[in-house]
């Protein structure tokens, strides 16, 4: 009986507490997209079996604990030798062979909505956005030719795929929103897909799933949903800053690519300091070190074209390429 | 050997007579079980601190408590640790003393080479702590050692973590190799399968299955090395090879590895609640099939933890099946267990509350996996704080309940002495109430996003709540294992003595003296005509005295 009392306890606080937020992790996050509605779903399709598995089991075993204690009888005294029940445990056998069917069933009614990547010529067509991870950031290719670092934006209620990669010289790491669905993984030499459709405007969070090496735990991805023509203009606009060199991203490429070792004003952490490196008044030093890497910094850019290394050449001579040094610029 | 008399003891030099030296050199099954459990506690604290440094650090967001490289260490150190220095081989330690016993053999069948074999597990052990020590520090790559990422990794942690399970593999296999042939050649008169303790046949599964996974783990821990080491290129895409074949070779040893991990405790489990319920087990022949089916089902189930690569659908579809088929053998045992316990006199004694405590935590693991199973909903938790809570229900709440039970209940036997049962059932209600205040909140923590394998975390409200709770948790834990370690050094000179028999027990082990003689038994064994010998020898007694 106490035993399983205290975890009962324990257990009835965790939930109290948890009720105080949202579902507070006792569901996965509200269903952004119907993939991740598909999942909340089996969810709960399980949690109705294995509730009633554990309340049984549990109660039972309060029961039985209450009930057959010893109290005053004497130490020695023996129960009922009872060496077992052939019809109960054929039920306890085959009930939980039913279950486990319903279950396996209902995972694969529901696959498809989830896992089923929505025909290109489907209603309101579709995006396609390639996700390659890279120790430590993500990078997302617009169909365009639009590059994103860490931060995706995308359309409301429209289809986007997701074709996930990594460099070849790079590690696996693995893409997580929670709202959006289950995570999968990016791993060299190999293309995963997946999707989502949002239902909502507003920024959702994940970040890589798979160990990656000493920076994973830095290595956040956001998705910032937005109304359809705003995002249209946003692609369009963005592909004109990127083609003329005045777009956000050599700042973005610092602060995902660069900043997570060497900081923020290129100050030094994991990686050594920057401050005064000569790669920053130096297009093709700089494109050697992002394109090979250099002692434990792995080849960060070997996938970038040419205007992003352009992109973080503008942005480190600008920001760091005047301080110390030898002069230049 | 053939200068000895027949009836003379085996022949030891002076050398070997000394307290130190005696040790050393003994090939004796029982003081090489107690060699192997008291190295393994001492890991344990081990990886307990390593632990508790992580859950410091994870107390609060943004904390600055550990570093990122020496937190990377410390999980990685920490799962190595529980794994291969702790829950494997404290059951070799188990099986060791107690499987001759309760067989009633006067060793085991390869005495030296079961010395070898703890020597090994010694020596394997020092390896992987002299990492603290070398370039680079200790490995940081987490317990599953995935390449690419493995093969970049600097330092020589990794190539000493690769050599240090090599030594351990080869260890173990030696030591299952030994406890089969034991269990095959060595029990007593009448003893028939169907009359094998289940703690043996938990064992005689353990043996088989270290046998039949632990070459997959050498294979792909040799091509791993060679790829660090040799230049060659079995697992790094970039010249050709495929990371995922790793991913296979390995959790073809990993996943039956966990229930390597979780069968003996299954065993010591059958073994306590029938005597502490003065019940015979309930279903002993479903349990001894639910035993070999779990075995026989845990070879096919690998991918489960491979959910998220990316696999076919038929592949996705088999691996969730097959890992459900092993819900049905873990049910059977769940309920025979509980069916044990019905009409029973149930004594509250130690290790009776932490065979109750198992029954209790270890089903929530159990339905936890069933989430898990279901790869869709698998792909949302997969690698998340959810999997880190599940597996330690399994592990902690399984394995180690079940290792500590079985140590209060044995201890008698092992030292003669029993330890003080107020110490005992405080640590039981410590250790309870810290566990599950420590991992219960880690599954929301998983479903609401946090992975694992992260040193640091942004985010407050819940998140923070959750795992400052775990943090408590862990160190209710921590207080309730530092009561039994008070425990074992306060009984260790003042406990009361045990006599042969404390607990009224059914098997062969508690008809000799605590702790037994050297070759175990000084009286004539009863002839074998039950899984339950002791008993059907109180009966006799009992019915001859009243004819």
């Amino acid at each position: 009986m106490p035993a399983a009392a205290a975890a009962l306890t324990v257990l009835a606080l965790a939930l109290a507490s948890a009720a105080l937020a949202g579902n507070g992790g006792l569901a996965p996050p509200d269903a952004e997209s119907p993939n991740a509605e598909g999942i909340n779903q089996t969810y709960y399709f399980i949690l109705a079996f294995t509730g009633v598995i554990f309340v049984l089991v549990e109660g039972l075993l309060l029961l039985f604990v209450f009930r057959f204690r010893r109290g005053r009888r004497s130490r020695e005294a023996e129960g009922p030798q009872i060496r077992g029940n052939t019809r109960l445990e054929l039920i306890w056998t085959l009930l939980p062979v039913l279950i486990l069917v319903a279950i396996g069933g209902f995972v694969f009614y529901k696959l498809p909505g989830i896992q089923n990547i929505p025909s290109a010529n489907a209603q309101g067509g579709r995006l396609d956005v390639t996700v390659e991870g890279h120790r430590y950031y993500w990078e997302y290719r617009y169909p365009n030719g639009v590059v994103a670092v860490d931060r995706m934006r995308a359309p409301v209620g429209q289809n986007v795929q997701l074709t996930l990669v990594a460099p070849v010289d790079d590690v696996i790491h693995s893409w997580w929103i929670p709202a959006f669905g289950g995570k999968l993984d990016t791993i060299p030499g190999q293309t995963n897909r997946t999707w989502f459709r949002a239902r909502r405007s507003g920024t959702f969070v994940g970040q890589c799933a798979e160990f990656c090496g000493i920076q994973h735990a830095a290595m956040l991805a956001a998705v910032e949903v937005m109304p359809r023509e705003e995002f249209e203009q946003w692609l369009a606009s963005e592909e004109r800053a990127q083609r003329t060199g005045s777009s956000m991203l050599g700042a973005d490429t610092w602060a995902g690519a660069c900043a997570k070792c060497h900081g923020q004003n290129a100050q030094g952490g994991i990686g050594p300091t920057l401050i005064g490196n000569g790669a920053f008044r130096d297009r093709e030093a700089l494109e050697a070190i992002v394109r090979q890497g250099q002692g434990e910094m792995p080849p960060i850019g070997q996938t970038w074209d040419d205007r992003q290394v352009d992109a973080l050449y503008r942005y480190v001579r600008r920001e760091f390429g005047s301080g110390g040094g030898t002069g230049g610029g | 050997m053939a200068v000895n008399h027949v009836e003379a003891r085996p022949y030891r030099p002076d050398w070997k007579r000394g307290r130190v030296a005696g040790w050393v050199t003994t090939v004796d099954h029982k003081r090489i079980g107690l060699l192997y459990i008291a190295t393994t506690l001492v890991f344990f604290l081990a990886g307990g601190v390593l632990a508790l440094l992580m859950r410091a650090q994870l107390a609060t967001p943004n904390e600055q408590f550990i570093t990122k490289e020496s937190y990377n260490e410390l999980f990685t150190m920490h799962g190595v640790t529980m794994i291969f220095l702790v829950v494997v081989p404290i059951f070799a330690g188990f099986a060791n003393f107690l499987v001759p016993l309760m067989i009633g053999a006067r060793d085991m069948a390869f005495p030296r080479l079961n010395a070898l074999s703890y020597w090994l597990f010694l020596f394997g052990g020092i390896v992987l702590y002299s990492s603290w020590f070398s370039t680079g520090g200790a490995p940081d790559v987490g317990w599953t050692i995935y390449p690419p990422n493995s093969v970049f990794a600097g330092g020589t942690g990794v190539d000493l973590l690769i050599l240090s399970l090599h030594i351990l593999s080869i260890s173990s296999l030696l030591g299952a190799i030994n406890l089969i042939v034991t269990i095959h050649r060595m029990r007593a008169p009448g003893m028939t399968w169907m009359r094998l303790p289940l703690f043996v046949w938990s064992i005689e599964v353990y043996a088989a299955m270290l046998v039949v996974v632990l070459p997959a783990l050498s294979a792909g821990l040799t091509l791993l090395l060679l790829d660090r080491k040799a230049g060659t290129h079995f697992f790094l895409p970039a010249e050709g090879g495929n990371a995922l074949l790793y991913q296979h070779v390995f959790w073809f040893f990993g996943h039956p590895e966990v229930y390597i991990m979780i069968l003996p405790a299954m065993g010591i489990i059958s073994e306590i609640l029938p005597v502490f319920a003065r019940k015979p087990i309930f279903g002993y022949a479903a349990m001894v099939l639910a035993l070999v089916a779990i075995g026989f089902f845990s070879l096919l189930v690998w991918a489960h933890h491979m959910f998220t690569v990316g696999l076919s659908r038929p592949l996705l579809g088999f691996f969730m099946v097959a890992s459900m088929v092993i819900a049905i053998p873990t049910g059977i045992k769940i309920f025979n267990w509980l069916a044990t316990t019905w009409r029973g006199n149930l004594i509250f004694d130690t290790p009776m509350l932490y065979a109750l405590g198992f029954v209790g935590v270890f089903t929530i693991g159990g339905l936890s996996g069933i989430f898990l199973a279901a790869f869709p909903f698998d792909w949302q938790v997969h690698d998340s704080y959810f999997v880190v809570a599940h597996l330690h229900y399994v592990l902690f709440g399984g394995s180690m309940f079940g290792i500590f039970a079985g140590l209060h209940y044995w201890w008698p036997k092992l030292f003669g002495r029993l330890l003080d049962e107020r110490l005992g059932k405080l640590s039981f209600w410590l250790v309870l109430a810290g566990f599950n205040l420590t991992f219960f909140p880690q599954h929301m923590l998983g479903m609401m996003g946090m992975p694992r394998r992260i040193y640091t975390y942004g985010q407050g409200g819940a998140w923070e709540w959750y795992n400052l709770a775990s943090t408590i948790g862990a160190g209710v834990m921590g207080v309730g294992i530092a009561v039994i370690a008070l425990n074992v050094i306060v009984t260790s000179r003042r406990g009361r003595r045990a006599g042969g028999d404390p607990w009224r027990g059914d098997t062969l082990e508690w008809y000799t003296t605590s702790p037994p003689p050297p070759e175990n038994f000084d009286r004539p064994l009863p002839y074998i005509s039950s899984a339950r010998p002791l008993r059907d020898l109180r009966r006799r007694i009992q019915e001859s005295g009243a004819g």
